[in-house]
């Protein structure tokens, strides 16, 4: 009876069946308004501060406040991510949702439709109107830029890649690690990452950065990409490797394992 | 139908469940008993495949569970009526694993009417009591109208209004011709629910038989007969061929004659009978004596995890 439904009809089944789940509790809302407003806010004022430092001719990047802003918003989809599974481990529902769908990999492959989906969307709205913000701004002191200058558009659309990028790390740390505070935890430590690794002695501090998420997308999201880190089309496949990876080792982790 | 097949599941040095083999028939109510910690739980899990067999099979209409087409339509389980999310509404929980198997709302909402929960489809099941999480895993497990029901637990924190509505329900899911597979560790319980039983203990099958069978095999049975010529009345049920003994209280218990032909015998002589009482063992009492044995064993050497009295209060009356 059942048994002749498409693939498919079945994936769109479950696609379904998550958003619904991510659209009927009211962590989705919250973790997004913080992750849209946030940055948006910050971006401003990174760059009346940065239009206000006194002296000194050349300003810093004049896309950097959109960016420096994403950073912190990142830890509030990061931690969406992370609940999408480790509400459902430490409740027991996964059991439920493993047992209406058993082919676990749908399910991570439908959490990370639809997270990414809404992710990547706000990513680009904040990144977007983040920028338009803050070129009024600094244009006031003529240090802006414009969208149409070369280099600009795909800075700008890198940045609003961060979100997504975090995002959907944080889900596949949540399917690995299973509790809340442990897979938000782990998120922090890789978000930190660089910031540890900075200290590390001379060219060391770049050789091992250029690997990790932020130095990775600082340098696909400046309008002048430092030169001892990776080329920035390298950064970005540095960057898109990670959640990526995240989503792999989280596949095996929930198709081996007990539930 | 269900088809459990030499199942064994070992956790690390554990072995939680040890060659288990049984068919859970459609059309009946089946117990599954155990005491604590035998593996019924486990078991439940591996048909579901939620936890993989170390070795063995389960299958499920003559199929694996991983197999399964949207299985909602081939079984519902509930396991643990606490699993969900507290921020989500009665009507979104149920909505989600509906569509995950392609299940309309219209069922959705004819399920939340059964279970008499249309009045809360919009609140948050934080605030649920737990009679309340019990019906909704219900309606949950049977959106797809499945001829599969499997229940882990069902009656634990039940009111007695709740118990009395769960068990109609699951005689009448029976009579409905699904197969019905319910775990206890009350004998008393399944007495009142189950016609037929599946006994294990530490992980193997104690025994695999009808509630009616376990009572006709229970050791103790015997008739209460009390009467003025007490004395009189043993002489000729002895001569008859019964076995009599006489209770603490002047009463007799009597063995080898039943209690019609007690009643004949004692009219046709003319002795007064007060009392004349068939007497079975209670199946708790016949469960005891099947279990006694793994549960002595455990209690000798406890294993970690945690433990529930073996006679909790809030023990169904009778």
């Amino acid at each position: 009876m059942t048994a002749q439904v498409p693939v498919a009809v079945r994936a769109r089944d479950v696609l379904a069946s998550e958003w619904t789940k991510f659209r009927s509790v009211r962590s989705t809302y919250w973790t997004l308004l913080v992750a849209v407003v946030t940055p948006i806010g910050l971006s401003a004022l990174v760059a009346v501060t940065l239009a206000n430092v006194p002296g000194r001719g050349a300003p810093a990047d004049p896309l950097l406040p959109g960016v420096l802003s994403q950073e912190y918003a990142v830890l509030a989809v990061g931690v969406l991510g992370v609940l999408m599974f480790s509400a459902e481990f430490s409740t027991g529902l996964i059991r439920t949702t493993f047992t209406a769908v058993p082919r676990r990999r749908a399910v991570l492959a439908a959490k990370a439709a639809v997270l990414g989906a809404i992710t990547l969307v706000a990513g680009e709205l904040v990144a977007f109107v983040s920028f338009a913000l803050v070129q009024a701004v600094l244009s006031g002191k003529h240090l802006g830029v414009s969208l149409a200058r070369p280099g600009v558009p795909g800075a700008v659309l890198a940045t609003g890649l961060i979100l997504f990028v975090v995002a959907t790390m944080g889900l596949g740390l949540g399917a690995i690690v299973r509790h809340t505070a442990g897979g938000i935890a782990a998120l922090v430590g890789l978000i930190i990452l660089p910031a540890i690794l900075a200290l590390l002695p001379a060219p060391w501090g770049a050789r091992v950065g250029r690997f990790t998420l932020f130095d990775a997308a600082r340098q696909v999201t400046a309008l002048h990409p430092a030169t001892n880190l990776f080329a920035p089309a390298w950064s970005l496949l540095v960057l898109l490797a990670w959640p990526a990876l995240t989503l792999l080792a989280a596949a095996l982790a929930i198709t081996r394992r007990d539930a | 139908m269900i088809e459990v097949d030499q199942l064994v599941k070992r956790f690390g040095a554990v072995t939680a469940v040890d060659g288990l083999t049984f068919t859970v028939r459609p059309g009946h109510v089946t117990g599954f008993l155990g005491p604590n910690g035998a593996g019924k739980t486990t078991t439940m899990r591996v048909i579901l495949g939620l936890d993989a067999p170390t070795a063995g099979t389960t299958r499920i209409n003559q199929q694996g569970y991983a197999e399964l087409i949207r299985p909602l339509h081939q079984v519902g389980a509930l396991l643990d009526a606490t699993a969900l999310h507290p921020g989500r509404t009665a009507e979104a929980h149920l909505t989600s694993l509906a569509q995950s198997n392609g299940i309309s709302r219209h069922r959705v909402a004819e399920m939340l009417q059964l279970t008499g929960l249309e009045g809360v489809a919009k609140r948050r099941v934080r605030g649920f009591s737990l009679g309340m999480k019990q019906r909704l895993g219900i309606a949950a497990a049977l959106l797809g109208d499945p001829p599969v029901l499997m229940f882990d637990e069902p009656v634990n924190g039940l009111d007695t209004e709740g118990i009395a509505w769960i068990r109609q329900f699951f005689k009448a899911l029976a009579a409905d011709g699904r197969t019905v597979l319910v775990s206890s560790h009350l004998m008393s319980e399944m007495a009142q629910t189950a016609d037929r039983l599946i006994i294990i203990g530490r992980g193997r099958l104690i025994a695999d038989t009808t509630t009616a069978q376990l009572i006709e095999s229970s050791t103790r049975k015997d008739v209460l007969v009390r009467s003025p010529r007490a004395a009189e009345l043993a002489g000729l049920m002895t001569a008859r061929g019964a076995a009599v003994s006489r209770e603490d209280d002047g009463a007799l218990a009597v063995t080898g004659l039943d209690a019609p032909a007690i009643g004949d015998l004692a009219a046709e002589k003319g002795i007064a009978v007060h009392a004349l009482i068939p007497r079975t063992a209670s199946l708790e009492d016949a469960y005891l004596d099947l279990t006694g044995e793994s549960v002595d064993f455990r209690a000798a050497s406890p294993s970690p995890g945690p433990e529930v009295p073996e006679h909790p209060e809030g023990v169904p009356a009778r």
